[in-house]
């Protein structure tokens, strides 16, 4: 360890010490009686530096020099090496960035290691969502949690007249303490201050301040109107303040003051609503395990009390550290996430391959000038060790153009997917980390293999006949048969999981075209915050349905409690459908005319009607494997059916656009589903008309505060992710293609090159046009051929591991295979054929005049 | 070059190191010294000697360092150290071995 100490720290003063050095051994000379003894002065500089061992650091810079050189002499080389590179192993970067940012890096939280979030588990079903006096007991009776965190969000109105929309988050009052972010400006939430429910106080979301109030700076202290209600502003939170599950709302109200906005609320005091979403801190040396044993007492004793929770039930904790993943979801997104990896990965195979084919070609330019070194004496070892160096400044280059690449593609990427702004999308030293692994990795792919190869080969002879054996050797080779397959099976294969995104796209677009969003509207009010319920929610709304089917713009108006595209959902998995989800809607008979979905068989709802079903066509098919399921019980194999099936509706994926494993049920309206539903009109001619007759017809009872929007609003927005991967998917896929078409051109155009005398002696001969250009594309079209089914093959199970959630992959696609296949096989042909076309356009019987 | 002068490879090194041990001395005495001992039988190529001084730096067999000599120049004196003079004594035996095998051999009728 001394011994390499001294060696480096010789390095670092080496300048210096060889200076002393020289003067020392000058001064012995002086002394001498015959000078001449002493020996060549520079040569025994030369050997002394061999002592300490850097021969092989001066060789390494010499090389690296005419690397860089060499790479100067020829930009066009250079440029288009380091963008494939860039691109290669950029793509890999900004997947590993965005996966660490979105999913893999826990939130920036105080003491994120003892944060969890509590979801409440009975032994056969879980919800994410406690009651809110639950929670409190919780935070009052037990040992194991330091603090106990509540919030529930709402849209709330805006402004005095109401009339904006705002997306608010009622928390506990410790919430931002025990996250740990302090305030923008002016303070955030306490307990102390905001635990009463008569001191209105509000705190802003960064964003919220920043786009829509114009990030006004005498905002604190004033009163704004939330719901029609006077609100003081306290402050505003910093732009870094993390939403726990992704989304940040505009406003945070403490929950205390829920009652200061709807006194007829009974949120604070229902023991029988999964209203909250509940976090808590675990107290020091108190493990997760732990506290929901520790919370398992608390539960029995709330248990018996309250005959709305079970004895058997817990609380079952998620960590924050895991992103409150629960372990399957954890599995099941790094599945998605390794898949997607190996897919880009294949992105740098090909680049690589690619990139390694242009080395090759280059290499066989140079087979004399290494010729020459070999007979001077070098080592194959030497040889390679040159070739690999020269590539290092490109590997470099490309690993430091991926950063870039990286960083820039993702915060488009969280630009057009509107990502929230609290994801940190700044570049950190595992993503370098992983930059200059795979820079690394290319280096092999571009560097070491063709340089071997080129080694290998008899390069002394090269020297003789001109290098033209060697280059026709080293164009016939293995190797490099090998990296076009391997171009043209990465690119095949990407280019069908393209087109299978760009199908399960479209199949949602279609999809939706099952029901009629384009001119519908949804109108919502959450009358349980206003206290009304049962009869009188009932009432109301079948007023206001009578008042909006009144106007001459409406066409239909019905009332349901899943609006479409709106994001509830009510979900059941049945034994007799395994692997399918079923929505359920309960909806009054208007829901179909309104929504255009026609019925199949049987009749809608009428009054009275109870325990009676209507389901979807491929529901019936999927439980009973018939349409004639009329008078039949629902579900199929419970013993006694709790229901009666009346009718078969067309399918609509409604809920859920674009999954392909849902179906849909239908159920009559009881009478306590009125609270909370949701009335859906469409318009005659006109969707933007329909919103404020909507709007007014709500006012009915003067204290509510409605809001109506346009469905396809949000069809736009369920839209947006699909839209962005189709996009980014296609974009991959083209940008493959044409790196392996460039392979292709690149190899076939050097082939010609090669063989521009045989071509032409064989165009003097009377060949024909059509025999000459096989013969000039026979040479790649095996690798082609293989590569591309090798591609074809390895598509059919990457498209089944992405058939399900997040993607829905169209897996089984003809037209995604096909169309992918026609675009490879035309843009290869070109690739081959145009180097072909020019060359004996050119004539090639003049190539024989010149040489 | 030692190999021109007679001098067995390796042999200059452990020359030097064995005229350090009573003292530390300057390049073109260490030349002197080892020509005087070897009563001029061994005339070493000199400029050789600084290869070798620079191994023994490298591998800690020795320590440099600059003084004004007797005769007021600045001369760079090279001194042995600990792991030196180990290595002084390996070499020696590991000669010697060398030497006595080489002389039974010779020897042999």
């Amino acid at each position: 360890m001394i011994t390499w100490f001294r060696r480096v720290w010789h390095l670092i003063n080496r300048s210096r010490r060889e200076r002393e050095l020289v003067r020392e051994m000058s001064e012995h000379r002086e002394s001498m009686h015959d000078p001449s003894k002493f020996g060549n002065t520079h040569r025994l500089l030369e050997q002394s530096r061999d002592a300490w061992g850097w021969n092989w650091l001066d060789d390494a810079m010499q090389d690296l020099t005419v690397g860089v050189r060499t790479l100067i002499k020829s930009p066009s080389f250079a440029i288009t090496a380091t963008l494939i590179l860039t691109f290669g192993i950029g793509i890999n970067v900004t997947l590993f960035q965005m996966m660490r940012v979105g999913l893999l890096r826990p939130p920036a939280l105080k003491n994120v290691d003892s944060l969890v979030r509590f979801l409440r588990f009975a032994p056969d079903s879980s919800t994410s969502a406690v009651p809110y006096p639950l929670a409190q007991f919780v935070k009052e009776n037990n040992t194991a949690l330091a603090a106990v965190l509540v919030e529930t969000s709402a849209t709330m109105a805006w402004g005095r007249d109401a009339g904006e929309e705002v997306n608010a988050s009622f928390v506990s009052a410790n919430w931002f303490d025990e996250l740990g972010y302090g305030p923008l400006q002016g303070r955030m939430l306490s307990e102390s201050l905001d635990a009463r429910a008569d001191a209105p106080s509000v705190v802003l979301s960064y964003t919220f301040w920043h786009n829509r109030l114009g990030a006004s700076t005498n905002l604190i202290g004033t009163t704004v109107y939330i719901d029609r209600k006077p609100v003081t502003i306290a402050g505003v939170a910093q732009a870094t303040f993390p939403g726990l599950d992704f989304n940040v709302p505009d406003i945070f109200v403490p929950i205390a003051q829920r009652e200061y906005f709807y006194p007829e609320s009974t949120m604070l005091r229902a023991w029988g609503e999964n209203t909250v979403d509940m976090y808590g801190r675990l107290r020091d040396g108190v493990s997760p395990a732990a506290a929901r044993e520790a919370l398992r007492s608390t539960m029995q004793a709330i248990a018996a009390q309250r005959p709305d929770v079970k004895t058997d039930e817990w609380l079952e904790p998620l960590l924050a550290r895991d992103n409150f993943m629960r372990p399957s979801e954890r599995i099941a997104v790094l599945a998605v996430v390794s898949l997607m990896g190996s897919l880009t990965g294949l992105v740098l195979i090909v680049a690589a391959a690619n990139l390694g084919n242009l080395v090759m070609s280059r290499a066989t330019g140079r087979v004399r000038e290494l010729g020459v070194r070999m007979a001077l004496g070098a080592r194959r070892s030497r040889i390679v060790r040159q070739l690999v160096i020269e590539m290092v400044p490109l590997a470099a280059l490309g690993a430091a153009g991926s950063l870039a690449f990286a960083s820039a593609t993702s915060l488009l990427i969280a630009a057009l997917g509107g990502f929230p702004p609290y994801l940190d999308l700044r570049i950190e030293w595992q993503t370098v980390a992983v930059a200059v692994a795979l820079g690394i990795v290319s280096l092999v792919v571009v560097g070491l293999v063709p340089a071997w190869k080129v080694a290998q080969q008899h390069l002394i002879d090269a020297i003789k006949d001109g290098g033209q054996n060697v280059s026709r050797t080293l164009d016939r080779s293995r190797l490099r048969r090998v990296m076009v397959a391997s171009q043209v099976a990465g690119s095949c294969l990407l280019l069908i999981v393209a087109g299978m995104m760009i199908r399960s796209m479209q199949r949602a677009v279609d999809s939706s075209t099952t029901f009629d969003y384009a001119r519908a509207a949804v109108l919502s009010i959450p009358l349980d915050r206003y206290g009304i319920r049962d009869d009188a929610a009932r009432s109301y709304w079948s007023q206001v349905k009578e008042r909006v089917r009144g106007n001459p713009e409406v066409e239909e108006a019905a009332i349901v409690t899943a609006a479409p595209l709106g994001g509830r959902r009510f979900q059941t998995s049945y034994d007799d459908t395994p692997g399918i989800d079923t929505f359920s809607q309960a909806v009054d008979p208007e829901y179909f005319a309104a929504m255009r979905i026609p019925l199949i068989a049987g009749r809608l709802f009428g009054p009275g009607d109870a325990k009676t079903v209507i389901v979807s066509r491929r529901l019936a098919l999927e439980m009973y494997g018939t349409l004639d399921v009329l008078g039949r019980g629902f579900p199929k194999s419970s013993s006694e059916a709790e229901a009666t099936i009346i009718g078969v509706a067309a399918d609509a994926h409604s809920i859920k656009v674009g999954a392909t494993n849902v179906v849909e049920l239908y159920v009559p309206l009881k009478l306590r589903d009125f609270s909370e539903v949701f009335l859906i009109a469409r318009a005659r001619n006109d969707v933007d008309r329909l919103l404020p007759i909507l709007r007014e017809a709500a006012t009915i009872d003067p204290r509510v505060i409605p809001t109506a929007r346009a469905m396809r609003d949000d069809f736009d927005r369920e839209m947006q992710g699909p839209r962005l991967t189709s996009a980014i998917a296609g974009g991959i896929g083209v940008l493959t293609l044409a790196l392996a078409c460039l392979g292709i051109f690149g190899v076939v155009s050097y082939g010609v090159a090669l063989r521009t005398k045989e071509i032409g002696i064989r165009v003097a001969l009377g060949a024909q046009q059509p025999a000459l250009l096989r013969a000039i594309v026979r040479q790649v079209l095996t690798p082609v051929g293989i590569g591309a089914a090798i591609g074809l093959v390895l598509a059919i199970p990457a498209g089944l591991v992405l058939q399900d959630e997040p993607f829905y992959l169209e897996s089984g696609d003809p037209i995604a295979f096909a169309s992918a296949l026609a675009i490879f096989v035309s843009a290869g042909a070109v690739a081959a054929l145009w180097p072909a076309y020019l060359v004996l356009r050119r004539n090639p019987v003049d190539a024989l005049r010149h040489s | 070059m030692p190999k021109s002068n007679g001098l067995p490879p390796g042999t200059l090194i452990l020359l030097i190191l064995r005229v350090l041990r009573p003292g530390p001395l300057h390049g073109y005495a260490i030349a002197q010294r080892i020509r005087a001992l070897s009563s001029d039988q061994l005339s070493v190529e000199e400029g050789s000697l600084y290869p070798a001084l620079q191994k023994g730096l490298a591998n800690g067999w020795m320590k440099a360092e600059w003084t004004t000599s007797d005769t007021g120049r600045q001369v760079r004196s090279y001194r042995i150290t600990a792991k030196g003079l180990k290595q002084l004594e390996t070499e020696q035996v590991d000669y010697q071995r060398m030497a006595d095998a080489i002389a039974a051999i010779l020897e042999s009728p």
